[in-house]
């Protein structure tokens, strides 16, 4: 270095830190950490914090994963097996690989969820709540209300409790040893249930809506739709859900070596895949294609892979029969034409093009409709059941109802959220009548998103997740910053092999274990949730950003609104804002 | 080849940063580099980057850290890190950088040139042109003591392929020698986090010109510095090359003015013309900047013509060399004033050859003074 005889020193080096600069003063936008919505969670008819979970369980915190799940979800064991999962379709890490198996993550928890102790809430409330039906929606319904404070009852007409899970649902689908274990952690949480008691009959509904404060119907969907066709009284002939009914109890009837379902919805995909167990070849008989079937599209592909056969476009006209016993069974071929009111193309039968299908037991499985013919005549019917507002309350003051005999898709995950609502509108009612009022946040905060169900933890405002300023907005593929992200396989779950599956009744799906479903879940992108990454800490220029309180702090005298941070965040939970706005 | 001579060089300096993007003809100074530094050879961090203006900005980083850094270059990769040149300077980090003379394009052209180098010549940069592949690895290590001596970064400057490309036996010295020429770098400034500091910020009127005054004054003293940190060079490996060299030039009525490698073909030259009795000898620039103007006008103080060879242009001006001797010879009053005949050959790599040389001779024997400022050698129009 010269020895310059100057003052000045050579280079431009400052006498104290940068701090004396504040260069905060520059911006005229700021960062703002805001926490949306995942996809996954407005998808979810239940209305679970899908995200919130993934997000405990990469951070290892099982025990506190499986206490959000269960704030909204009082059977996961269940749903994890038999729920068709829509989270899984708009997740964002679909466009990115593959969508994250949701799914089999909530099974692992809820499996866990069944051998830890059961924490009984307290009675916080003197009002008691009436629950007609074990199904899933009363099932919810019930366990929402009890954690609320209430004293609840559950009538139950059958000798078991599960409703639908234990009638409808075959075993290999949803093993009993889960569906006792379940309704047995329900019973341990406090709800009291009724089996082998038929409100209506065994009990008058006056006495019901008498005896409790507050009522919620949830009895479902339980009679079979007739095929309305010459024939359907003939032997071998039956009601798909009667038969599943029977094996679901154990029972093993002989059905002749061919059996042809009609229907192309779940029930029927149930009945060919237990008619196959019983060693029977089974047909699925439906109007239209493979595209418009209701069924979970999961089980088709599984059906189709056991061995069920299908005929697409075949309308059953007539049944055919030997000595007074089905022989086979006639059918007008179908083509496509316009959608119709579902928005599904309406099949229309092709001119003279028809055909027989042979048929030792026929199973009709074409929908269930509600048998509403005791209820009080004063609470207002729809076409699909009964008449419901946006928490499941009916025409009748204090009587809410939910699940298969509202109108709404007929699912388990349906029918929990449908209890979940309706165990918040019980809320809302009892506090008002028992002049505790609480002012909600309304429907519309309470949703996850803008289409999303409920949330009971904010309903109850006791959200054990720190959140940056949250919006109920959620979060695109287009929000998120992929470059930060790695590509990973998703997790296939494990399977019985096809010669094992039909031979009996085990479990097909074998779920994945612990480890491998941790793994899964740190495939979660969070999307819209600051996890924090600490990417915006490190990329801010001014190094203005420091870890605060489990999330960032930002010093707005130095900040000075380049917006670095918020592009770079991998999830999109930062946005820029005006300054003064 | 001239390039690993480069690498070789940067090696027994024992840099400890090294940032860089590749160009032709530089390619192979990087990549020797790179894998000196993958099996453990060189002990320095290699940081890819994706241009030339990041790779400057790296080295400028890990110098104000203290760090020894280096890189390299040429042609349109060193026009791009023009501005952070300034920034090396002005900040007095003292960067070593190799260039491999080439020529800009449009018309795309890969082919020794030295207007990209001589383009930098404001920045604040030290130049020293070499004429071999022994003097490339000499004046890389020279160069990391000239610039840490200083507080300015140095650029080496090597024509491409004549040199970038071509092998020669070149001596490597020990690595002991190296180390006891150049010990481990003492920054006097630098960046400590546990005493922070801004550094090239904001500098007012009132202390701006005594700064660039600094600058200036250790540009001042580096050929002076160059001549005594060449000295101690040759005490250890015996060879030192001098700020300017001149070649039989002792009684001689024309003298060449060369740089980089027509020096050796003008050596050439002028052995050939002496043997026919002709007073011809030579000068060849090694600093270019700061331009040695002292040593210069001593040079060519005998000499009636002086025929500079300048393998560059500045358009509308003429040969680079040409135009800065002609400053040096005005800069006072009563110095020699020989002609100056400005040449501008061999551009974008056309061969000078030593038929070129004498052409350029006889042209020079023959005029009655300059024509014009720049004289073109060669055109084919």
């Amino acid at each position: 270095m010269s020895d310059a005889p100057s003052r000045v020193t050579p280079v431009a080096v400052s006498s104290t830190s940068t701090l004396v600069s504040k260069t905060g003063c520059w911006k005229y936008i700021r960062p703002i950490y805001q926490d949306g919505v995942a996809p996954c969670n407005e998808a979810c008819p239940v209305g679970i914090d899908i995200e919130g979970y993934l997000n405990l369980l990469r951070e290892d915190r099982i025990d506190e994963a499986c206490d959000l799940l269960v704030r909204e979800n009082p059977m996961p064991a269940i749903t994890g097996r038999v729920c068709p999962h829509p989270c899984e379709t708009p997740c964002n890490r679909r466009p990115f690989d593959e969508a994250v198996a949701v799914h089999a993550i909530e099974r692992m928890l809820g499996d866990r969820v069944l051998e830890t102790p059961v924490k009984r809430p307290a009675r916080t409330s003197c009002a008691s709540v009436a629950v007609v039906g074990s199904g899933p929606a009363g099932l919810a319904c019930a366990y929402h209300a009890a954690r609320l404070g209430y004293a609840v009852t559950v009538f139950e007409a059958a000798q078991e409790a599960g409703g639908m899970l234990r009638a409808g649902i075959p075993e290999y689908r949803l093993p009993r040893a889960v569906l006792d274990q379940q309704i047995a952690w329900l019973r341990a949480y406090g709800i009291t249930i009724e089996c082998g008691v038929r409100v209506g009959t065994d009990v008058p509904w006056w006495s019901v809506l008498g005896a409790f404060d507050a009522v919620f119907l949830g009895f479902g969907a339980q009679q079979s739709k007739a095929l309305a066709i010459p024939g359907e009284k003939l032997a071998g002939v039956e009601s798909g859900l009667d038969f599943l009914r029977k094996v679901n109890a154990g029972a093993r009837p002989s059905l002749g070596q061919r059996v042809v379902v009609v229907g192309g919805g779940n029930t029927a995909i149930d009945c060919a895949r237990t008619a196959l167990r019983l060693g029977a070849e089974a047909t699925v008989l439906y109007r239209r294609t493979r595209a418009e079937m209701p069924a979970i599209p999961d089980e088709v592909d599984e059906a189709e892979r056991e061995g069920v056969r299908f005929v697409f476009l075949a309308a059953p006209i007539r049944l055919l029969s030997s000595d007074g016993r089905v022989q086979a069974i006639e059918c007008q071929r179908m083509q496509l034409g316009e959608p119709d009111a579902s928005g599904r193309r309406a099949p229309a039968p092709v001119e003279g093009a028809r055909f027989t299908v042979p048929a030792d037991t026929v199973l009709s499985a074409i929908g269930e409709s509600v048998d509403l013919e005791s209820l009080p005549g004063e609470i207002e019917r729809v076409p699909a059941g009964l008449l419901t507002g946006e928490y499941g309350e009916t025409t009748r003051a204090a009587v809410f109802a939910g699940g298969d005999m509202a109108q709404q898709p007929r699912t388990v995950a349906d029918a929990l959220g449908a209890g979940k609502r309706a165990a918040i509108g019980i809320d809302q009612y009892l506090r008002l009548i028992t002049g505790r009022p609480l002012e909600g946040p309304g429907t519309a905060a309470l949703r996850y998103g803008r289409r999303g169900n409920l949330s009971m933890t904010r309903w109850r405002g006791d959200d054990p997740i720190r959140r940056a300023s949250p919006v109920n907005q959620v979060v695109r593929y287009e929000d998120l910053n992929i470059s930060h992200f790695v590509h990973a396989p998703r997790a296939g779950d494990g399977r019985l092999d096809i010669g094992e599956s039909r031979q009996g009744f085990g479990e097909v799906n074998r779920g994945l274990s612990s480890d491998a479903a941790l793994d899964e879940a740190r495939r979660c992108l969070n999307c819209g949730v600051c996890n924090r990454c600490d990417l915006c800490l490190v990329f801010c220029p001014d190094a203005a950003i420091s870890r605060d309180d489990g999330g960032y702090a930002v010093a707005m005298e130095y900040c000075k609104g380049c917006g670095v941070c918020a592009e770079e965040c991998p999830r999109g939970a930062i946005v820029m804002t005006r300054e003064g706005l | 080849m001239g390039n690993h001579a480069v690498s070789w060089g940067a090696r027994l300096a024992r840099v400890e940063v090294i940032s860089a993007y590749p160009i032709t003809p530089q390619t192979q100074v990087v990549e020797e580099l790179s894998e000196m530094c993958a099996d453990g050879r060189l002990g320095a961090r290699f940081i890819k980057v994706e241009s030339e203006h990041s790779a400057m900005a790296a080295c400028i980083g890990a110098s104000a850290v203290g760090a020894r850094a280096f890189t390299a270059t040429s042609s349109q990769g060193l026009a791009l890190m023009h501005e952070m040149l300034h920034w090396a300077a002005n900040g007095r980090h003292p960067v070593v950088m190799a260039n491999i003379n080439r020529a800009l394009g449009p018309g795309w052209n890969i082919w020794t040139d030295q207007s990209d180098s001589l383009s930098q010549r404001d920045t604040g940069w030290v130049q020293l042109y070499c004429e071999t592949n022994q003097e490339v690895l000499d004046s890389t290590i020279i160069a990391f003591k000239l610039a840490e001596t200083l507080d300015l970064p140095v650029m080496v400057v090597l024509d491409a392929f004549y040199l970038s490309h071509t092998a020669e036996p070149v001596d490597i010295p020990e690595q002991e020698v190296v180390d006891d020429f150049l010990p481990p770098r003492q920054a006097r400034y630098q960046l400590d986090v546990r005493e922070p500091r801004s550094f090239g910020a904001l500098v007012k009127p009132d202390a701006y010109m005594e700064m660039r005054w600094q600058l200036q004054e250790a540009m001042l003293r580096a050929p002076a510095v160059l001549e005594e940190i060449e000295a101690d060079w040759a005490q250890g490996c015996g060879r030192r090359y001098g700020v300017v060299e001149t070649y039989r030039a002792e009684d001689a009525e024309l003298l060449l003015v060369t740089s980089g490698t027509v020096t050796s073909t003008a050596r050439f030259v002028v052995d050939q013309l002496r043997e026919g009795g002709e007073a011809v000898g030579l000068v060849k620039v090694k600093m270019f900047r700061p331009f040695p103007s002292a040593a210069m006008r001593d040079a060519v103080a005998g000499a009636a013509r002086v025929a500079v060879l300048d393998r560059n242009l500045s358009p509308g001006r003429g040969g680079i060399f040409a135009e800065e001797l002609r400053a040096a010879l005005y800069a006072g009053n009563g110095f020699p004033r020989p002609e100056v005949y400005g040449y501008v050959v061999g551009l974008g790599g056309r061969d000078v050859t030593p038929e070129v040389i004498e052409d350029i001779v006889r042209r020079t024997w023959q005029a009655q003074g300059p024509e014009r400022e720049d004289l073109w050698v060669g055109l084919n129009l």
